[in-house]
């Protein structure tokens, strides 16, 4: 999945990151989908997973210099720590509630494709354009309702649906473009320059 | 349609797929088509998409944590001593606004149970802005609710043009298109949607307060030389408002008013190489009457008028015979005045009304009368005097509280208006509007959140324009003239 050059690139990060602590929000940004896709798979709800998610950055930040490079991606570190406190999170919950087989769940496995695929796939959300951004991030990450969205943005619920089609849509095409373009994130892209107007 | 069939068919699934407890089995949905299906798996996933406030905040605190870490920041630097304390309609969409437009990155925000920002700190540069929302019963308002604010921020940067584009790329509107100032800055000035203006700048050339003094007093005594022509900055023979018609067949249509209004043609301008009319002027009585072959960007639209004349009955005719349709034909009113309707070729309505009470001549009885038939026409009131300074002339609102007929005075000129209904169908207007200052006009109707179709900007016509388009429908191209081309 990963290249030479790209392993080389993140060895540097994490090296840098190691002297100087402030280098952490590169790592952070690189890995934020990733590990946050692979809690949400293995946890039940939303403040879960965010805790849990804070929790591994948090523990990352504080273990950065016992990291050792043994050609094992950054990431796998992360995840490791990540799956870890998933286990402890469930054993505390298992004896509070008195329950122990809690533990088959530990067992589950979770399939590293499907999380890289939807890593991708929240990385791609922050890509697209201004409104059906907002529309995809209220509808799913707010769950919030056509009618709510429709109303915060000032548009009827049928320019939402349209909108919430539309970006899913945009979504499928780039998930369905091939792995080598890198989604970076774009800043205005669209040009707002139609010009209208009559006297001339 | 096919369209509108499949948004509304993937609803149903994510509608479906949020109600379903998390963690249960996506099981197959029913009715999914083929195409749908990699859609609703995209659903499914983003069912996890993280928070976008949630990776922000996280990140923040990891980086107060390594920047506590690894270098001190001195007191000073975090707090300054004075700091602007904004209070917007809605902070959160304020916050993620100047982060796009402006890079600011948030240092906090407090949640009331409200789920309002009771507090929040961002920083811009080296500088902290404080933001909250409105609460209205502790007296903090926002520039939304006042109609304004007085306080304009000023954002001194590295490289003007480039943070300008990135803030009207996140929404910000031009105000003031950015330019070299006489007091060595280039800068312009920009709206954002939450009612503040920011006049974002780069400094070229430092100079002492007397240097600046002593260029201002030089550019003053040369705006007032004799030797800089005058400039009538409403051209002779318009008032505030002129109706601008956008229709298919121009040509046919100046005809139409030649014979059936006694129209005088002052002159036409044709589109380059064809028998289309970029732009004519017509007279009509005391009043002008302006209009255009549609364009792509001006599409043909209806609009209405009401037509002082002498004689109702004579004029119907002949506006028949000329090719209008009847709207209605002439009777008397019991408000006293013979009234009569016409539809012309292009679809434009003319109410044909001769004044039988009323003698006395004002902006009221002038020959042409741009006719508003709106929806939620007493919101437009409301709007038009924010935005337009227009003041009610005439309002009689029927007992449902929707306005029947109303006359709003703006500048020298009044408008007629009504709400919408089933009989008579919304026909909001397009006007041509010459004010002394469009600047100030700009900026205003812009603060009050009309679209803008066309930037302010100077026209090789001699105008200063734009074109704006409101929430109610209606085209307002303001403009000042302020150089004489001729045609």
């Amino acid at each position: 999945m990963k290249d030479r050059s790209q392993d080389a690139g993140e060895r540097r990060l994490v090296e840098a990151a190691q002297k100087d602590p402030g280098r952490f929000g590169e790592l952070y940004e690189n890995n934020f989908e990733r590990v946050y896709a692979y809690i949400a798979r293995r946890v039940g709800n939303r403040e879960e997973a965010q805790d849990l998610t804070a929790e591994v950055f948090h523990q990352a930040l504080a273990n950065l210099a016992r990291f050792e490079w043994r050609g094992l991606p950054f990431a796998a570190w992360l995840l490791r720590i990540a799956s870890n406190a998933i286990a402890d999170s469930w054993k505390s919950k298992a004896r509070e509630q008195g329950n122990p087989s809690s533990d088959e769940l530990l067992s589950h496995d979770v399939d590293m494709e499907d999380v890289e695929q939807r890593a991708k796939l929240f990385r791609l959300v922050t890509t697209l354009p201004e409104d059906q951004r907002r529309v995809v991030e209220m509808r799913f990450a707010q769950e919030k309702s056509i009618r709510e969205i429709a109303e915060e943005l000032g548009r009827t619920g049928g320019a939402v649906k349209q909108l919430q089609f539309r970006g899913l849509e945009s979504l499928r095409a780039q998930l369905s473009a091939g792995p080598r373009k890198k989604a970076a994130p774009k800043l205005g892209a669209r040009s707002a320059n139609k010009s209208g107007g009559t006297n001339g | 349609m096919a369209k509108q069939n499949l948004s509304e068919q993937l609803d149903r699934i994510v509608e479906a797929l949020i109600a379903r407890p998390r963690g249960t089995a996506p099981g197959r949905e029913p009715n999914v088509g083929a195409s749908l299906r990699p859609l609703a798996k995209i659903a499914a996933q983003l069912r996890d998409l993280p928070r976008e406030d949630f990776k922000e905040r996280l990140k923040l605190d990891l980086e107060r944590r390594t920047s506590m870490a690894s270098k001190p920041v001195s007191a000073t630097e975090v707090r300054q001593t004075a700091v602007p304390y904004l209070c917007v309609k809605d902070a959160a969409a304020a916050i993620d606004f100047y982060k796009k437009a402006f890079g600011a990155t948030e240092v906090m925000r407090l949640i009331g149970p409200d789920k309002k920002i009771g507090h929040a700190e961002i920083r811009i540069g080296n500088s902290a802005i404080y933001l909250s929302d409105e609460f209205p019963d502790h007296g903090a308002l926002s520039p939304q609710t006042l109609g304004g604010s007085p306080v304009r921020i000023s954002l001194s940067v590295d490289n003007v043009d480039a943070v300008a584009a990135r803030a009207v790329a996140a929404g910000a509107k031009e105000i003031r298109p950015i330019e070299d100032q006489f007091y060595g800055e280039r800068s312009g000035l920009f709206a954002d949607s939450f009612g503040y203006m920011w006049n974002i700048s780069t400094l070229k050339e430092e100079m002492s307060g007397a240097e600046m003094q002593k260029r201002m007093d030089a550019l003053m005594n040369q705006g007032t030389s004799p030797t800089r022509p005058t400039v009538k900055p409403i051209p002779e023979g318009f008032h505030t408002l002129t109706q601008y018609l956008a229709v298919n067949g121009a040509a046919t249509l100046i005809d139409f008013f030649k014979e059936a209004f006694g129209a005088l043609e002052a002159f036409r301008v044709p589109r380059p190489g064809g028998q289309l009319i970029m732009h004519a002027q017509l007279r009509i009585g005391d009043s002008i009457l302006e209009l255009a072959d549609a364009t792509e960007e001006f599409g043909a639209r209806a609009v209405a008028n009401i037509l002082h004349v002498d004689d109702v009955d004579a004029v119907y005719q002949r506006a028949l015979k000329a090719g209008a349709t009847s709207l209605s034909t002439p009777r008397e009113q019991s408000y006293g005045d013979r009234e009569a309707g016409v539809k012309d070729p292009a679809g434009n309505q003319w109410y044909l009304t001769a004044i039988r009470k009323t003698d006395h001549r004002t902006a009221d009885t002038r020959t042409i009368l741009p006719h508003l038939s709106l929806v939620r026409a007493a919101e437009f009131v409301e709007f038009a005097k924010r935005a337009f300074g227009a003041e009610e002339a005439f309002m009689f609102k029927g007992p449902d509280g929707k306005v029947v007929h109303a006359r709003l005075r703006i500048g020298d000129s009044i408008l007629a208006l009504g709400e919408a209904s089933d009989e008579r169908a919304a026909l909001p207007a397009a006007l041509h509007m010459y004010v002394p200052n469009v600047d100030a006009v700009y900026a205003a109707a812009v603060r009050e959140g009309v679209k803008v179709l066309r930037p302010l900007r100077d026209e090789p016509y001699g105008d200063r324009a734009a074109s704006l388009q409101d929430a109610f429908g209606n085209f307002w191209f303001p403009a000042t003239h302020i150089k004489d081309v001729g045609f």
